[in-house]
């Protein structure tokens, strides 16, 4: 195997890449797009019901109200209160009338009014009365003796919430190396159909050299990719030799199932009909990230599972080697699995 | 025109026509868009407080709870279950409530309720849970609420969630490329490996060859609108009289898409315009997702009277008195639309011929 052809076939694939205009295309204007989709998106978690409040004789209550979650804003009148919720500045607004501390003492019910804006959701419509009653209930010293005493799961997050963008992170550097696939699978299955790649058979190019071409081209080309877009969103701020060890394993891993596609596809609509349900299938284990609890444990099938699992892990909660080092482990597992088949097929159609 | 002849050209059609581009973009595309909206404004990120119940004996509480709509209940079958269920944040709090819990409550016993915590639950959904637990704690009690709580609601639109406004979107997409983009691509390949002259001196005639790819139009686009549907959990409580309409829907779609596909020359222009075409099609979506825009608006364009019916059922519980003008409007244009392809596909007879 000679590595000056090597180079030299590396060359004209990255040229024949960018000749294909739909991928070419595709390729910056999904960068671009990724990077624009995570800078717009919140950048923090909105932990609190924010809620204006109108209280000319405030209930003792109000100042331990910040530890049930709720941030209060004392409004000067009804009117302003009415005006700020209406404009949807705050989900509701509630007004404690002079008396209700004097009624309550004297075994009186007090009354309450409260404010919604139309867009305030039902569950948070619910949740706030079901607040309000309970603060009520401990203003009048009706204490409870049931005791909810939880085990925390996994580390308190509170105050330090992972915003979504960042959980959107794990699923748009999958979708990055995915596209790559789709790109490498068709430029490998149009060289077939023409014929080109037979042609580079009968000269000194060996088929293992022909291999190791791809492999390079493909596996560079999508793991710079996604190495660009995970600096450039702060993704390696956090333990950057883990992540860029696991998204280097993940670019391996998305060539090997390139030639896997490649090999049963003719052209750019069938690489497309294959490719598409890769990508789909590949991409739900992000899912558990973006919404956790929403896919259960048979998502640990899924071979991208191991990589979208590292790259949160590490990105988002700093995790070390002694934390993923079992993910990258099954990822290599994988890329030695999907490149050798890969090789395996597609060199069986090659011959 | 022959039913076999049909028949065959269908079933060609499925063969070869289901691994091009517009096939496999009918049925990913609409998927993709329902899933990926779904994401970003339906229930997928919903925030509700999520708590899940084991009972180890017949408690009332899991039934009080659920009455809640402050929270989203779920049981366990076993202690194990619920830890896993919440360490893998499909709650964000897991209780255990033991046997005889109610009679303990009622006689007034200090009890611990043991339980888990998810690490990541928001500050404001553990708030919910604790809250919405002791109210029905205290329901079980026997205890009063010490206040009324009178609840307004101000503003004069009735709010309308995102996952309802997009879903004309949505299965717009899915009736239009399914239904007129598939038969027009078809068409036009035909046309451009001149197949269709081909056929022309079988005794397969022009109209067997428009019927095949009409009914391809129709059933893609009749599935996937199902099927996006079904995804949305918007089927409602009349599916005959929503299948009806998006039957009508579908055949209007291919209707339109045989047209364009008589029209124009290649697949580049059938994309060109299709583009320029795509914003009188979509329009009516808008006034659905921006409910300020007047409703008169959307009724100007054709695929209104796709969209309407289907919203009314499924999600106003519409009935056929409350459709009729739209799908009387529907069936005209249909009619309208097999007078345009009549007209235009004789052209295409002529220089096939």
């Amino acid at each position: 195997m000679s590595w000056q052809i090597v180079r030299a076939l590396i060359a004209k694939d990255f040229r024949l890449f960018f000749r294909n205009r739909f991928f070419a295309f595709i390729t910056v204007l999904a960068l671009v797009t990724y990077i624009v989709i995570y800078f717009v998106m919140p950048r923090t978690v909105d932990e609190t019901l924010e809620l204006a409040v109108y209280a000319p004789v405030p209930p003792p209550i109000l100042e331990q109200v910040g530890a049930q979650g709720l941030d209060l804003e004392f409004m000067e009148s009804e009117e302003q209160l009415r005006d700020v919720v209406a404009s949807g500045e705050y989900v509701a607004g509630v007004v404690f009338p002079p008396d209700l501390m004097d009624k309550l003492m004297s075994g009186e019910k007090g009354q309450l009014d409260v404010y919604f804006g139309t867009d305030t959701p039902d569950d948070v419509q619910d949740a706030i009365v079901v607040i309000l009653e309970e603060l009520a209930y401990l203003q009048t010293g009706q204490m409870l003796t049931v005791r909810v005493s939880a085990e925390m799961l996994g580390r308190d997050m509170v105050g330090a919430q992972i915003p979504l963008r960042d959980r959107l992170v794990p699923m748009l550097a999958v979708i990055i190396l995915l596209m790559e696939m789709l790109g490498l699978a068709s430029l490998i299955s149009t060289e077939v159909t023409g014929g080109t790649v037979q042609a580079l058979l009968v000269t000194p190019m060996t088929i293992r050299g022909l291999f190791a071409a791809k492999l390079t081209m493909g596996a560079s080309l999508a793991f710079g990719q996604v190495v660009l877009f995970m600096a450039v969103t702060g993704g390696l701020n956090q333990q950057p030799l883990i992540i860029i060890l696991a998204l280097l394993l993940g670019a391996f891993m998305s060539t090997g199932i390139g030639f896997l596609v490649a090999s049963g596809s003719k052209e750019m609509t069938t690489v497309m009909a294959w490719g598409f349900p890769a990508l789909i299938i590949l991409t739900v284990p992000a899912f558990g990230v973006l919404a956790p609890g929403t896919v259960s444990g048979w998502v640990k099938a899924v071979p991208s599972y191991y990589l979208v699992d590292a790259v949160h892990q590490a990105a988002n909660f700093n995790a070390g080697w002694s934390d993923v080092w079992d993910n990258l482990l099954m990822l290599l597992g994988f890329d030695v699995l999907f490149v050798w088949l890969g090789i395996v097929v597609l060199g069986r159609k090659l011959r | 025109m022959s039913v076999r002849r049909v028949a065959i050209l269908l079933g060609k059609d499925l063969k070869y026509g289901s691994k091009s581009f517009v096939f496999i973009m009918a049925i990913v595309a609409p998927l993709l868009i329902s899933a990926v909206l779904n994401l970003v404004f339906g229930t997928f990120f919903s925030q509700t407080a999520k708590l899940g119940l084991t009972d180890q004996g017949d408690s009332r509480l899991a039934d009080l709870v659920s009455a809640s709509d402050s929270v989203q209940t779920r049981t366990y079958a076993s202690t194990d279950d619920l830890r896993a269920a919440v360490k893998a944040g499909a709650v964000d709090m897991g209780l255990i409530v033991p046997q005889r819990f109610d009679e303990e409550v009622a006689r007034g016993s200090s009890i611990v309720l043991p339980g888990y915590l998810w690490g990541e639950s928001l500050a404001k959904n553990r708030s919910i849970l604790v809250a919405t637990i002791n109210s029905a704690v205290r329901h079980l009690a026997g205890q009063e609420v010490p206040v009324n709580i009178e609840t307004t609601t101000l503003g004069e639109t009735q709010s309308v969630p995102w996952n309802d406004r997009i879903l004309p979107f949505v299965l717009m997409y899915a009736v239009l490329i399914g239904g007129s983009m598939l038969p027009a691509s078809l068409l036009v390949t035909e046309k451009q490996k001149r197949t269709l002259s081909a056929l022309a001196i079988t005794p397969t005639t022009l109209a067997d060859i428009l019927a095949s790819k009409a009914l391809m139009g129709v059933l893609l686009a009749l599935v996937m609108s199902v099927v996006i549907m079904l995804l949305n959990q918007a089927f409602g409580i009349q599916p005959g009289l929503l299948m009806i309409v998006l039957g009508m829907g579908a055949i209007l779609a291919s209707l339109f898409g045989l047209m364009l596909g008589s029209l124009v020359k290649d697949i580049n222009t059938l994309f060109a315009v299709n583009k320029s075409a795509g914003i009188l099609l979509y329009a009516p979506v808008f006034v659905y997702m921006f409910p300020q825009i007047p409703q008169w608006i959307g009724k100007v364009f054709p695929t209104y009277y796709i969209v309407q019916p289907v919203v009314e059922i499924s999600q106003q519980g519409g009935t056929w008195s409350d459709i009729l003008f739209e799908v009387s409007v529907l069936a005209g244009l249909i009619a309208l639309m097999v007078g345009l392809v009549i007209f235009s596909t004789s052209r295409l007879a002529q220089s096939e011929a």
